[in-house]
């Protein structure tokens, strides 16, 4: 199937792994990501004024059109953004968490499995709040890893917020926020925002944190992403 | 707080004043906001309230400062209302802006995206006073040089503009 793909500005730099692992996992399912031209920043979360953010969103949706009626954005913040603007229009936005059901995901070949290992599957805010952008299956990353023999932990606080966004404005918010997660977490913490993973890495001790696209690779039998 | 600041928190949200009255006082927003991690006694009705009665809402506010827009008093609203939304608002009608927050902006008028090199730049000094730099280490996997994107400026009506049209 082919999607039109809204890579967003973090995923061209310090999260380009998502980029890669999100690209990837969709080429072993036989999926063609097509990137929109020219798209534009969504604003994530810098714009008081509504209507601004509806607009740069909008404008990313315009260049999308004739591609594929289906979008795909990996960060929360951008597909949020997108789901806002689009509303009920022309386009499904979805963020790939949206779509990684085990149903979406039976078409890998799964090479490896998790007996006998923990993770903490983490989604903190975007992904589950509010309501009319959520993902709609809230433990889907859970089901994955049990699924493949696997435990999981730290559920108290897989909705609490790290403070990511208030990381280069109040540090100290940040870290306090983070280390209330980091402090419940057992084995590596699976995460798919990049604020959350850049706020939890920073102020990890011996905690790891993987995006869980990479999970899904290192099972698909790919080297070098766990 | 002026006429003008107040006024703009409505149109920037597209609330109205009176949208507000449909606020019980549950304080069920209180309950499971995030900054009660940070600061005592947070309440964002006391907001809405202020908001709803024309009064002047305090910039030294706890949410002004620390709300991480995580959604939960969204949520946990039985009205749904957004107050994240609301707080950025304020921050932008009482031009509370970050040097972060100027640094996005700023990046979005020249590329239309943000271009992290010059973020970092942007905000080098705020970075190293703050104390930021200690973390370098562990942010080797985000660092790389990669060259601005090559994206045009984008014209007045599909690029971030000012409040002018300019961009």
């Amino acid at each position: 199937m082919d999607y039109a793909y809204y890579p967003g500005c973090s995923l061209t730099g310090s999260a380009r792994r998502l980029d890669k692992g999100v690209r990837k996992v969709f080429r072993l399912l036989g999926h063609t990501l097509k990137d929109i031209p020219d798209w534009n920043c969504c604003g994530a979360f810098e714009y008081g004024d509504r209507k601004e953010l509806t607009r740069l969103s909008g404008e990313n949706l315009r260049k999308a059109k004739g591609m594929a009626r289906e979008v795909i954005a990996p960060c929360p913040a951008c597909s949020k953004n997108l789901k806002e603007a689009n509303g009920d229009g022309d386009f499904r936005v979805y963020n790939p968490l949206d779509l990684f059901s085990k149903d979406f995901l039976s078409g890998l070949t799964i090479k490896r499995d998790l007996k006998g290992q923990v993770f903490t599957p983490y989604y903190g805010c975007v992904l589950l709040r509010p309501a009319e952008t959520a993902i709609p299956n809230t433990s889907v990353m859970e089901e994955f890893v049990m699924n493949l023999g696997a435990d999981v932990a730290g559920e108290k606080v897989k909705d609490r917020c790290c403070g990511g966004n208030r990381f280069f404005i109040n540090k100290w918010a940040t870290e306090k926020l983070s280390r209330m997660i980091l402090e419940k977490s057992k084995g590596p913490i699976l995460v798919f925002c990049p604020l959350c993973h850049m706020a939890l890495t920073t102020f990890s001790g011996n905690e790891r944190v993987v995006y869980f696209t990479d999970l899904i690779l290192y099972v698909a039998g790919e080297e070098g992403t766990l | 707080m002026n006429e003008e600041q107040f006024k703009a928190i409505f149109e920037l949200t597209g609330y109205r004043q009176q949208d507000f009255s449909v606020c019980l006082g549950c304080k069920i927003c209180a309950s499971v906001c995030t900054v009660n991690d940070l600061s005592p006694s947070v309440n964002p009705q006391d907001i809405l309230l202020s908001l709803f009665l024309g009064h002047e809402v305090n910039s030294d506010h706890a949410l002004v400062h620390y709300c991480t827009n995580c959604y939960r008093c969204t949520n946990a609203c039985p009205w749904g209302i957004r107050i994240p939304e609301v707080i950025r608002a304020l921050r932008e009608s009482l031009a509370l802006e970050s040097t972060f927050e100027r640094a996005f902006k700023g990046s979005l008028k020249i590329w239309g995206r943000v271009y992290e090199p010059y973020i970092f730049m942007k905000t080098g000094v705020f970075l190293l006073k703050e104390g930021y730099l200690k973390y370098m280490p562990k942010w080797t996997e985000y660092m790389s040089f990669h060259l601005p994107h090559g994206v045009r400026r984008l014209s007045s009506q599909g690029g971030p503009s000012d409040s002018k049209g300019r961009l």
